[in-house]
Order: structure tokens, then C-alpha cells, then sequence
């Protein structure tokens, strides 16, 4: 029994690095800022979510410490909760600022432009 | 601006005070009271920006497993969308096609199009830029890294069609 879920925490935690290296590569690979964020969200999806669901397991069958587990499921959360907003202003600041760092790679279509740059 | 009022304290100290003792995890009596006023004074500062309209709408069962089941919605959307994005990544980030899109909502109170939105950012591939009203009709602005479609409506069932059903039954 003890062994299946230490299987599945170390799975767990191999998806969760597998996604957040995804995250990684996309943020130095992509062309423009917008979507190197788009690669980046991989990152406090998946990644957190896995790795922390590992976590709560580990903290609660190997450290049998209820107090952890909580602590770990509330980061979680609050990550989950915090990080669409920051991602939200980056993007429209960075497209307001005119500031996307690829001149020529065009946006197809640009409702945003269209509708608030007349 | 919004007054002051009791319901809207009492429910944001509830909400205070649960995260409170979560994280702590103590129950002795000095953690509670610095709990209780730490709550308190967040509460009263910040609760006429947090609490709008029915503010014990959370208390209701029916809302809180129609959340959860929202959450088995957005969790399965959110798989989807981030083995697309890995697969994007691996094979050389070369498959990009970005583009905004102007995507009608059904969506009518702020906390629906709070939620809406948020969950829209946090998948993979697509990222609310604004949110505008016209004539009483509202708009999403969806940065979306591979346009598939670029009609509003077509886009809008693509990006966000099982997710609005969930707010709508959480939020409207």
C-alpha cells in the first residue's frame, strides 16, 4: 500500500516537472511577449497543481502531519487565485505599451487594436 | 462608492478567519484573538470591495457544489489545453498563429465576468486582454495563441463553451 502511493507521488511530481519545463522552454523559445505568457500559464497550472497534490500526499501518508498538508493546499489555492490577474494586466500593459518585442510577427485578427486605437 | 455594511463585514471576516486558521493551524487562545482582530480590521477595511449585493450567497449548499462541479469542468479543460501547449512547446514553438479576438458573453455580474475571465487566463493558449460593454451586451478580448476561428461567436464556443455554462450556473 505505502509503496503505490510513493509511486504515485514520484509520478506526480515527473508530470509536474515535465509541465513546468514546458512553461520553461516556451518563455525563452516563443516570439513575442504575449505568447511566452501564454507558454508561461503551463507553469502555475499543471505544474503547481501536480507537484502540490504530491506534496499533500507525501505531508499526510509519510509525515502524517495534517498541519502541512492544509498549509501546502491553501498555496496552492492562493496561487491559483493570484497568478490570472497578474498575467491579465502584464498583457494588456505590455500591448498597450506597444511594447510585444516582435515587429513582424502580425496579430491575425486584432480586435484590440481595431476597436481602441482609432 | 459602496457603504459599509454589517452582512458584508460578518461574511468577509468568515471567509478572514477560516484562511486564518488554515494556515496557522493552532488553536490556542493568543493565535485566536490575533486571528480574530487581524480578520476583523481586514473585514472592515476591505469588505465594501469584496462583498457586492447578497453576501451570504457562498453559505448556500447549491452554490458551493455547483462550484465544484465547475471545478471538474475547468480541471478537464485545463488538461486539454496544457498537453496542446507541451505539444506546442516540444515540437520547436513554431506553430504559433496568435491574434485577438472579440468574443460576445452571456455573462451579466461582475463576479461571473471576474470568474469568467480568470478562468479563460489561467488555461494555456488563451488570455483575457479587457473587458467591454456595449449596449448591454458584453465583450471579452481573447489573446489566443492558435486562431482557429475568426468570427466571435465560433471563437467564443471554441475558447470558452463548457466553461460559461459552469459560471453561469455558479454566478447567475
Amino acid at each position: 500500500m505505502m509503496i503505490a502511493v510513493r509511486l504515485l507521488i514520484d509520478v506526480l511530481i515527473v508530470v509536474g516537472a515535465y509541465f513546468a519545463l514546458a512553461g520553461t522552454i516556451g518563455i525563452l523559445k516563443m516570439p513575442d511577449v504575449l505568447c511566452r505568457m501564454q507558454a508561461s500559464t503551463c507553469i502555475p497550472t499543471l505544474g503547481v497543481i501536480c507537484i502540490s497534490i504530491a506534496g499533500i500526499l507525501y505531508a499526510a501518508c509519510f509525515l502524517h502531519s495534517a498541519d502541512n498538508a492544509v498549509k501546502i493546499a491553501v498555496i496552492a489555492l492562493m496561487i491559483l487565485f493570484t497568478n490570472p490577474i497578474g498575467s491579465h494586466v502584464i498583457a494588456k500593459g505590455a500591448y498597450k505599451a506597444d511594447q510585444r518585442g516582435a515587429k513582424n510577427l502580425k496579430l491575425n485578427p486584432d480586435d484590440y487594436g481595431r476597436d481602441f486605437n482609432e | 462608492m459602496q457603504k459599509t455594511r454589517f452582512s458584508a463585514v460578518l461574511a468577509t471576516f468568515i471567509l478572514c478567519m477560516v484562511v486564518w486558521v488554515l494556515i496557522t493551524w493552532s488553536f490556542t487562545v493568543q493565535e485566536l484573538a490575533a486571528g480574530v482582530l487581524v480578520s476583523l480590521a481586514t473585514a472592515v477595511f476591505s469588505s465594501r470591495f469584496f462583498a457586492h449585493g447578497d453576501s451570504f450567497r457562498f453559505f448556500n449548499p447549491v452554490k458551493i457544489f455547483s462550484l465544484l462541479g465547475y471545478s471538474v469542468t475547468f480541471f478537464s479543460e485545463l488538461v486539454k489545453a496544457n498537453v496542446n501547449m507541451a505539444k506546442v512547446v516540444y515540437g520547436g514553438c513554431k506553430a504559433v498563429k496568435p491574434g485577438i479576438v472579440k468574443v460576445p458573453t452571456a455573462m451579466q455580474s461582475d463576479y461571473g465576468l471576474a470568474l469568467l475571465s480568470d478562468s479563460i487566463t489561467l488555461t494555456p493558449g488563451t488570455i483575457t486582454m479587457d473587458v467591454a460593454e456595449e449596449n448591454g451586451q458584453n465583450y471579452l478580448y481573447i489573446h489566443w495563441i492558435d486562431v482557429a476561428a475568426e468570427s466571435g461567436e465560433a471563437a467564443g464556443e471554441a475558447i470558452k463553451g463548457s466553461l460559461e455554462k459552469g459560471t453561469r450556473r455558479v454566478f447567475e
